[in-house]
């Protein structure tokens, strides 16, 4: 019995696979930074679980590999407006990514210095969002202040991904306004802005990990 | 009592006793929220997955330390903070604390005290793994005998 119905469910997930693969255009990239596998492993996890795409690289350098800055062809941020930025994004071929998020404490580049290369190159209206085991008020002030959207302390759990809910909302609404390529920059500059309001909020939350309210999942969003 | 329910009923003790020892704390329950019919193994293979990491680690640290040449503190000290990140995530509550102290003793550069940490690391890594291993035995022989896996917070 068990049996049959691991194989219904390997059927099904095969099917859940192809959907999502069909379907990509909708679904929130993230792009998950951590040197430790078991942390990438939970993360994964729990993105999935909120209906995201994952990609995880093990280093800060994989993660400027994967988005193509590694090889200082990354703009100038003086030059990019948003007609280039598509073209570098599609210098990947459609790679679309709508958040990163990274662990601050890591071998070689830090969480930080990715998110101040991320913030000085193309890629610079992605959302990111730091993680650290340490809760350190200096810290997180100067990632916040050089960009980050929130930082959230490790070990992370569900309730955690419910406080990036809002960056999902809006871009996968957004993004079925309009399918077109171009308009991508100019809905994250919206993210932006309403997301500059939030930072004070999550440094507070940042330095206070128990958060009491438990927002109800919003499991399985697919917006068609 | 049928068979389910005497398996769940030894479970559920059990599974208090881990809490209540400390053995485990929230993390661990969160793990267990974050598994579905998509990926039943999930828990199982996170667990797995830490003690392949701590064994590598606690012998990384057992060479800095036992080294005859020039003890790199620095060297154990960052093995320790890996352990505790991945024992944090995955809930290893008592493994987190000794790491803990461990930090200290390494930034101490004490020595003695460092070792004793060591084998107090293996010593609760070993204990966890055993009482971890009899969890996951009871949760089969539960599904084995056609019952439901009850799901437990602290």
């Amino acid at each position: 019995m068990e049996l049959k119905s691991d194989i219904e469910d390997t059927l099904t997930q095969q099917k859940q696979q192809k959907q999502e693969q069909q379907q990509e255009q909708h679904h929130f990239h993230v792009l998950a930074v951590d040197d430790s596998l078991i942390d990438r492993k939970l993360l994964e996890k729990l993105l999935k679980v909120s209906s995201c795409q994952v990609t995880c690289v093990e280093s800060g350098d994989k993660a400027l590999e994967y988005l193509g800055l590694l090889d200082g062809l990354e703009c100038d941020a003086t030059l990019s407006s948003s007609s280039f930025s598509s073209t570098q994004s599609s210098k990947q071929e459609g790679l679309r990514v709508n958040m990163i998020m990274t662990d601050y404490c890591m071998p070689g580049m830090s969480g930080y210095d990715l998110l101040k290369r991320v913030k000085g190159s193309s890629w610079k209206d992605v959302p990111v969002v730091l993680m650290s085991s340490e809760n350190v008020p200096s810290r997180i002030s100067m990632c916040l202040e050089e960009g980050a959207e929130e930082f959230l302390l490790k070990p992370l759990q569900l309730s955690d991904l419910e406080k990036l809910q809002p960056h999902l909302l809006k871009s996968i609404d957004h993004s079925c306004e309009n399918n077109t390529k171009s308009n991508k920059d100019k809905n994250v500059d919206d993210d932006n802005n309403n997301c500059k309001s939030n930072n004070k909020l999550s440094k507070r939350k940042a330095m206070s990990p128990e958060t009491p309210e438990r927002r109800p999942k919003l499991k399985g969003l697919a917006v068609l | 009592m049928d068979a389910v329910s005497q398996l769940q009923s030894h479970f559920i003790s059990y599974t208090s006793n881990l809490y209540g020892e400390g053995f485990v704390d929230d993390q661990f329950y969160q793990l267990q929220k974050l598994q579905d019919g998509s990926n039943p193994d999930f828990v199982i293979e996170v667990v797995s997955l830490f003690f392949e990491d701590s064994e590598k680690l606690i012998n990384n640290m057992a060479r800095a330390l036992e080294s005859q040449a020039t003890l790199d503190y620095k060297q154990v000290g960052d093995h320790v903070h890996q352990l505790k990140g991945s024992s944090s995530s995955i809930g290893a509550s008592r493994v987190k604390d000794v790491c803990n102290g461990f930090k200290t003793h390494c930034e101490a550069q004490n020595h003695e005290m460092c070792l004793r940490c060591l084998q107090r690391l293996k010593y609760e890594c070993n204990l966890l793994k055993m009482k971890l291993q009899t969890l996951f035995k009871l949760q089969q022989q539960i599904l084995a005998a056609g019952g439901s896996v009850p799901l437990l917070d602290k």
